[in-house]
C-alpha cells in the first residue's frame, strides 16, 4: 500500500472556506463597483446593457445546471423567469404603496427588490420543484416537450391571470435597474455551480447526466438529484426574473415567449453544455446579439436572400469537406477558411445579382430586429452541425490552466531573448 | 450465517419467465459463482438482487432486510454493489472521478453545504478524494487517475469499474462477467484481485462468468442456470461433473 | 372559486348537454386534420425515435404551396374579375402541396438530421428545435402573411352544411312560437304607427310609451320562445368542407395502411423501426426507408395543410406560425396513442379533435391551446406510452 504524506486535515479546509469567504466579499465589492462605474460612466442604455448581460449570465449558467451538468434536458427556463417576474409584480401591486409609506429608510426601492426576490426564488422553486418531480419517469425528448409545454402553460395562464393585466400586462413598481444586484446574482449562480462541481456532491450530478442506471447502483437517489437542479436553476431564472420585472417596469406575457428559452437555451449549448465558463460567457456575450441586430440598417432584400442561398451552399460545402477530409488540422482549418471566403464573395455576387430581378429588389428591406430569433437559430444549427460540444466543451477557466497556458507561452519568449 | 438468500426467486415479463424459483445463499466471505448458458437469466438475477427488478413471486433477502421493499439506491447503501455485463462507466469523467462517486453514499455533508462553500463539504469531498486515490493505488491503478475514463482501454476500464463498485464500501460485491475480454495474463491479475478483495477486505463476491477455467479456480461454490431455472448447485468439482450441466453447455 | 375570479371568472355551471353531440362531431371533424399530422410524427419516431420539431413548419409550407396556387389560379385579393372554382383546381393545389410539403421534408433530414444520426439523440432534437425556428422567423422574412380575405372564402365550392337532426324539436312549441311572432308582429306595427304620428315630438307621450314597452316586449318573447323551440332538439351541423376533409383523410390512411403493410418498403420500414442496425444488416437501405417515412409524413401533413387553409370554415390566416399549433396538437395526439404507433396517431388526433372541443364546451376557449400541453403532460405521467404504446425495457 502506497504510503500517503501525513497531512493535516484541518489545513486545507481552512485555507478553502478562507478563501470562499473572500470569494464572496470580493463578488459583492465587485458587483456594487460595477454598478458604480456604470451608473457614473454610461449612458443609461449601456447601463440597461450591463444589466441585460448579468441577466442573461444568470440565465445561462442557471440552465447549464439542469441541462449541462445533470443532463436533463429542459428548454422551457423563461417560465421560471416570468413566474420571478410576475411573482414581483402580484407582490408589488399589492404591497409596494404600503411598504413605501411606512418604511421610511434610506436605499428603500433596493430593500424591497431584495424582498422580491426572496419571494420570486420561492415561488420558482417551487415551480421547479413541480417540473422536477415527473422528469423522473420521462426521456430526455419528452422531458424537453414536457418542460416547454409546461412554460407555454405558465404563459398562457398569465394571459388570462386578469389581475395582472391579462394579455396586456401591468406596470411594475417601483421602477429601477438595479444594476449591482444583477450582478451579484449572476456571480452567485457562477458560484454556487462551481461549487457544486468541486465537491462530491456535483459528481453526484454528474452521474445522473452519464448513465442513469450506473448512478442508481452506486447508491445516487437519481430523482432527488433531478429535482434538485431543476429547483436550485429554476430558483435563480425567478430570482432574475424579479429584477428584470423592475428594470421593465412594465411586463406582460409577450416578452415571455418562448423565443426566450429557446436563446437561453442556444447560448448554454454554444457555451459548452456542462461548462459554468462557457455558459458564463456565452450569455455575457450572446446577449448584445438582438441589440446589435436592431442597430443594424435595413437589409435590402436582395442581399438577404443571396446570403440565404450562399450561407446554404457554404455550410453544405464546409460539412462536407470537414466529414470526407484526412488532412491534417492545420491544413484543414486552412480549407475551411478558404471556403468561407469563397461562400463570402459567393454572397456577395448573389446578392448583386439578384437585385436586378425587379420582383425581389422591389420588395421591403428587412428590419434588423426581424433577423434576431433567425441568427440564434442559424447559430444552434451550425453548431450543431460542427461543434456540438460547444466553444469551451467540458472546459472550465481555472487558475491552474491559466498557468499551464501562460507557461507554455513564456518560456519560448525567454528562448527567443537568449539566442 | 447466511448473508444473501434467495427463497424460490421469480420475475416474469409478460408471459416469459426469466428466472424461475431459483434459490440460493450466500455466506459472508464466500466466493460464488453463478454460471450458465447465455440467456440463463444470471444478469437478471443481478438485477433482481439489486434492485432494478422486482420480483414477481419469491423473496431475496439481505442480512435480514427484504430487498423487494428497497429502491435500488437504497439497496446500495445497504452494502450490495455491482458492475455491469456491458461496462457503464460515467465515460467524461476521470478515473478518480468515477470512483470518487463510489464514495458518494457515505458522504457526510449536505448539498447546501456543497452549494454554499462549507466547511463540511470542503473537508468530506477531500477526504473522499483521499480514500478514492489511496484505493485505486491500492489497486494498482494509480496511474491513471485523471485520464478520462472513456479513453482507456477495455481490460483498465473493467479494473476501474471494480474500484468504483469497492469505493461503495460494500459487503457484498456482484461481478458481472469481470474477465470478459480479458487475455489470459489478464485474467490471473483478475483472480488475484478479486482473492485479495475477498482475503484483504472481508467481501462477499457472487461472480458471473463464462471462462469455466476462471470459475472453476476461483469459486468457492457454484449454482448453475439454464433457460431461467437452477440446475446444479455445489463444489466446483461436482458441478463440472454434473451431466445436467454438460448438457446444457454442450446440448444433447 | 378565488382562483377562478382571478382568472376569467367563468363559471362552470352553464353546460348544456344538449349542444355536447355537436361539440363532439366538431371534435371528431377537426381531428382528422390533427391525425394526418400525427401520421407524420410517429413515423419519423418509430423510424429514428426523434421528434420532427420541424414538422409543423413542413405543414405550413404545405398550406403556403395551397396559397401560392390559388393565386397562380387567379384568386388573388386583388382580383379584377373572380374566377369560378373548378374542383380540378382543388386537385391541383392538393397535389401541389403534398409535393412541396414532402420535398420539405427530405431536405430537412437530409441535410439537418442524418448528418447527426451517430451522435446522441439530444444533438438531433435541438438540432429539431432550431430548425423549426429558423422556418418560422425566417419563413417570416420571405413569406407574406396571407392578406384577407383568406383562401377559404375565395375558394372553397362547398359552402353547405349537412344538417343532421338527432331530436326534433318539440312540435307543442311551434305553435307558442308562432302565436309569440303573431303578437310581435302586431306590437311592431302599432308601434312602427304610433311613431309615425308622434314624430315631431322630443319625447314619446304615455299612450307611446306604452306601446313602444310593448313591441320590446313581444321582440323578448318572440326570441326567447325561439330558442325554446330550438334548443327542445338536438340536430348536427357539418360543414360539408369538414366532412370532405375527413373523408379524405380517411383515404389517404387507407393508402398508408397499404403501403405500410402489403408492400415491400413497408415491411423495410417496420423492419427499420423495429431495430434499426439489425435492419442495416439484413441489406436494407437504411438511408432510402428514412427518406420515404419522410416523403410519406410530409406529404400526408401537407395534405393536412391544404385542405386545412381551403376548406375549413371559416377560414383562416396563413402566415408562417400557422403549423405552431397544429404542429403541437397533433404531436401530443401522437403521443396519446402512443409514439410510434401509427393507427394510435390516428386514434389520438381524433381524440385530441375532441378534447379540444370539449374544453371550447366547457366555457374555456381561451384555455384550448393550453389544454393540449396539459394532456400531454397528464398523458406522460399517467401512461407515457399512450393508448396503444408498448413498454420496452432498456436491456442493463
Amino acid at each position: 500500500m502506497v504510503a500517503s504524506p501525513p497531512v493535516s486535515k484541518s489545513n486545507p479546509v481552512a485555507k478553502s472556506l478562507v478563501s470562499g469567504i473572500l470569494s464572496a466579499v470580493g463578488c459583492v465589492a465587485l458587483a456594487f463597483l460595477v454598478q458604480y462605474i456604470s451608473g457614473q460612466f454610461l449612458s443609461s442604455y449601456a447601463n440597461g446593457l450591463v444589466f441585460q448581460a448579468a441577466t442573461f449570465v444568470t440565465l445561462a449558467v442557471s440552465l447549464n445546471i439542469v441541462n449541462g451538468i445533470t443532463g436533463q434536458f429542459s428548454i422551457g427556463h423563461y417560465a421560471f423567469f416570468q413566474i420571478g417576474a410576475y411573482t414581483t409584480g402580484a407582490l408589488s401591486l399589492l404591497f409596494w404603496k404600503k411598504f413605501q409609506g411606512a418604511a421610511n429608510v434610506p436605499m428603500q426601492e433596493d430593500i424591497w427588490i431584495v424582498l422580491m426576490m426572496f419571494f420570486g426564488i420561492i415561488t420558482s422553486a417551487f415551480a421547479g420543484w413541480i417540473v422536477g418531480l415527473p422528469s423522473l419517469r420521462l426521456r430526455g425528448d419528452y422531458l424537453a416537450i414536457v418542460t416547454l409545454g409546461f412554460g407555454e402553460i405558465i404563459r398562457i395562464s398569465a394571459e388570462n391571470f386578469t389581475f395582472m393585466g391579462g394579455a396586456t400586462g401591468t406596470k411594475i413598481a417601483p421602477e429601477k435597474t438595479v444594476v449591482w444586484l444583477a450582478w451579484l446574482l449572476a456571480f452567485a449562480a457562477i458560484g454556487l455551480s462551481r461549487n457544486l462541481l468541486k465537491s462530491v456532491h456535483g459528481l453526484a450530478f454528474l452521474s445522473v447526466r452519464e448513465d442513469e442506471i450506473a448512478a442508481t447502483a452506486m447508491g445516487v437517489n437519481i430523482t432527488r438529484t433531478k429535482v434538485a437542479a431543476f429547483v436550485i436553476g429554476s430558483a435563480f431564472a425567478g430570482a432574475a426574473g424579479v429584477l428584470y420585472a423592475h428594470q421593465q417596469t412594465f411586463i406582460s406575457p409577450d416578452l415571455f415567449k418562448m423565443d426566450g428559452s429557446f436563446i437561453v437555451l442556444t447560448m448554454v449549448i454554444f457555451g459548452g453544455t456542462g461548462s459554468i465558463t462557457g455558459s458564463a460567457l456565452a450569455g455575457a456575450s450572446l446577449f448584445y446579439l438582438p441589440e446589435a441586430l436592431r442597430e443594424l440598417p435595413p437589409v435590402p432584400f436582395a442581399s438577404l436572400v443571396g446570403i440565404v442561398l450562399g450561407l446554404i451552399a457554404t455550410i453544405g460545402a464546409l460539412k462536407r469537406y470537414s466529414d470526407q477530409s484526412h488532412a491534417k488540422t492545420s491544413v484543414k482549418a486552412a480549407t475551411m477558411i478558404g471556403i468561407i471566403v469563397v461562400g463570402i464573395v459567393f454572397m456577395a455576387i448573389l446578392g448583386k445579382l439578384l437585385s436586378f430581378v425587379p420582383s425581389i429588389s422591389a420588395h421591403a428591406p428587412i428590419q434588423g430586429s426581424q433577423l434576431r430569433l433567425v441568427v440564434f437559430a442559424v447559430t444552434l444549427i451550425v453548431l450543431m452541425l460542427f461543434r456540438p460540444q460547444g466553444v469551451f466543451a467540458h472546459h472550465e477557466f481555472s487558475w491552474k490552466w491559466l498557468r499551464s497556458v501562460l507557461a507554455r507561452v513564456l518560456p519560448k519568449q525567454k528562448e527567443g531573448l537568449s539566442s | 450465517m447466511s448473508q444473501l438468500v434467495l427463497d424460490k426467486a421469480t420475475i416474469k415479463f409478460g408471459g416469459l419467465t426469466a428466472v424461475n424459483q431459483v434459490c440460493f445463499e450466500l455466506e459472508q466471505g464466500m466466493i460464488f459463482g453463478l454460471i450458465g448458458p447465455n440467456g440463463a437469466g444470471k444478469t437478471t438475477c443481478f438485477n433482481l438482487i439489486t434492485g432494478l427488478y422486482k420480483p414477481t413471486s419469491g423473496s431475496i433477502t439481505f442480512d435480514g432486510h427484504d430487498l423487494s421493499q428497497y429502491p435500488t439506491y437504497q439497496i446500495a447503501a445497504l452494502g450490495i454493489s455491482r458492475t455491469f455485463q456491458n461496462i457503464r462507466l460515467f465515460g467524461s469523467l476521470t478515473v478518480l472521478e468515477n470512483v470518487m462517486l463510489g464514495t458518494y453514499l457515505r458522504k457526510e455533508s449536505s448539498l447546501a453545504s456543497a452549494l454554499l462553500h462549507g466547511g463540511r463539504s470542503i473537508g468530506d469531498t477531500s477526504r473522499k478524494r483521499e480514500f478514492a486515490t489511496n484505493l485505486l493505488n491500492v489497486l494498482g491503478l494509480g496511474d491513471l487517475l485523471h485520464v478520462r475514463s472513456r479513453d482507456l482501454p477495455y481490460g483498465k476500464q473493467r479494473r476501474v469499474e471494480i474500484a468504483r463498485a469497492m469505493a461503495t464500501n460494500p459487503k457484498l460485491l456482484l461481478l458481472d462477467e469481470p474477465a470478459a475480454g480479458m487475455n489470459p495474463q489478464e485474467k490471473v491479475a483478475l483472480m488475484e484481485d478479486v482473492k485479495r478483495l475477498r482475503n484483504e477486505f472481508g467481501k462477499t463476491i457472487l461472480v458471473i462468468e463464462h471462462d469455466m477455467k476462471f470459475v472453476m479456480n476461483l469459486c468457492e461454490q457454484i449454482v448453475v442456470l439454464d433457460h431461467g431455472e437452477e440446475i446444479a448447485r455445489g463444489l466446483p468439482a461436482e458441478v463440472k461433473a454434473n451431466p445436467k450441466v454438460i448438457a446444457a453447455y454442450l446440448g444433447e | 372559486m378565488v382562483l377562478h375570479g382571478l382568472f376569467l371568472g367563468l363559471p362552470l355551471a352553464a353546460l348544456d348537454i344538449r349542444t355536447l353531440p355537436q361539440q363532439i362531431v366538431n371534435g371528431l371533424l377537426n381531428g382528422s386534420i390533427y391525425a394526418l399530422i400525427a401520421l407524420g410524427y410517429t413515423m419519423v419516431y418509430g423510424i429514428l425515435k426523434l421528434i420532427n420539431f420541424a414538422h409543423g413548419e413542413v405543414f405550413m409550407l404545405g398550406a403556403y404551396t395551397s396559397l401560392f396556387v390559388s393565386w397562380a389560379f387567379g384568386f388573388t385579393p386583388n382580383a379584377t374579375v373572380e374566377p369560378q372554382t373548378q374542383v380540378w383546381y382543388l386537385l391541383v393545389m392538393i397535389v401541389a402541396s403534398m409535393t412541396v410539403s414532402g420535398l420539405a421534408g427530405v431536405l430537412i433530414e437530409r441535410f439537418a438530421y442524418r448528418p447527426l444520426r451517430n451522435q446522441p439523440r439530444i444533438a438531433s432534437l435541438i438540432t429539431a428545435i432550431g430548425m423549426s425556428m429558423l422556418l418560422q422567423y425566417g419563413g417570416q422574412l420571405f413569406l407574406p402573411n396571407s392578406p384577407p380575405p383568406n383562401i377559404d372564402a375565395m375558394i372553397n365550392p362547398y359552402r353547405g352544411n349537412v344538417n343532421i337532426t338527432l331530436v326534433k324539436s318539440n312540435e307543442n312549441l311551434v305553435a307558442a312560437m308562432k302565436s309569440a311572432e303573431q303578437t310581435k308582429l302586431t306590437a311592431d306595427s302599432a308601434w312602427d304607427a304610433q311613431k309615425k304620428l308622434e314624430e315631431n315630438s322630443f319625447y314619446p307621450s304615455a299612450k307611446g310609451q306604452a306601446l313602444q314597452d310593448a313591441a320590446q316586449k313581444a321582440d323578448r318573447d318572440y326570441i326567447e320562445a325561439q330558442g325554446k323551440y330550438n334548443n327542445s332538439g338536438v340536430s348536427i351541423l357539418m360543414p360539408v368542407g369538414r366532412i370532405i376533409t375527413t373523408v379524405v383523410t380517411f383515404i389517404l390512411m387507407g393508402v398508408l395502411s397499404y403501403l405500410i403493410l402489403f408492400t415491400k418498403r413497408g415491411r423495410a420500414m417496420r423492419a427499420v423501426s423495429h431495430d434499426f442496425d439489425s435492419a442495416a444488416l439484413m441489406g436494407i437501405n437504411v438511408n432510402s426507408i428514412v427518406t420515404f417515412t419522410f416523403i410519406l409524413g410530409s406529404t400526408l401533413a401537407g395534405a393536412a395543410a391544404m385542405m386545412d387553409a381551403t376548406l375549413y370554415q371559416p377560414g383562416l390566416q396563413i402566415n408562417t406560425f400557422f403549423g405552431l399549433l397544429p404542429g403541437v396538437k397533433a404531436f401530443v395526439a401522437a403521443v396519446i396513442g402512443g409514439i410510434g404507433n401509427v393507427p394510435g396517431a390516428v386514434v389520438g388526433g381524433l381524440l385530441m379533435g375532441v378534447i379540444e372541443s370539449l374544453v371550447g364546451w366547457a366555457g374555456y376557449t381561451s384555455w384550448q391551446d393550453a389544454a393540449a400541453f396539459v394532456v400531454l403532460i397528464v398523458v406522460l405521467l399517467v401512461r407515457p406510452n399512450g393508448l396503444f404504446g408498448s413498454t420496452a425495457a432498456e436491456k442493463v
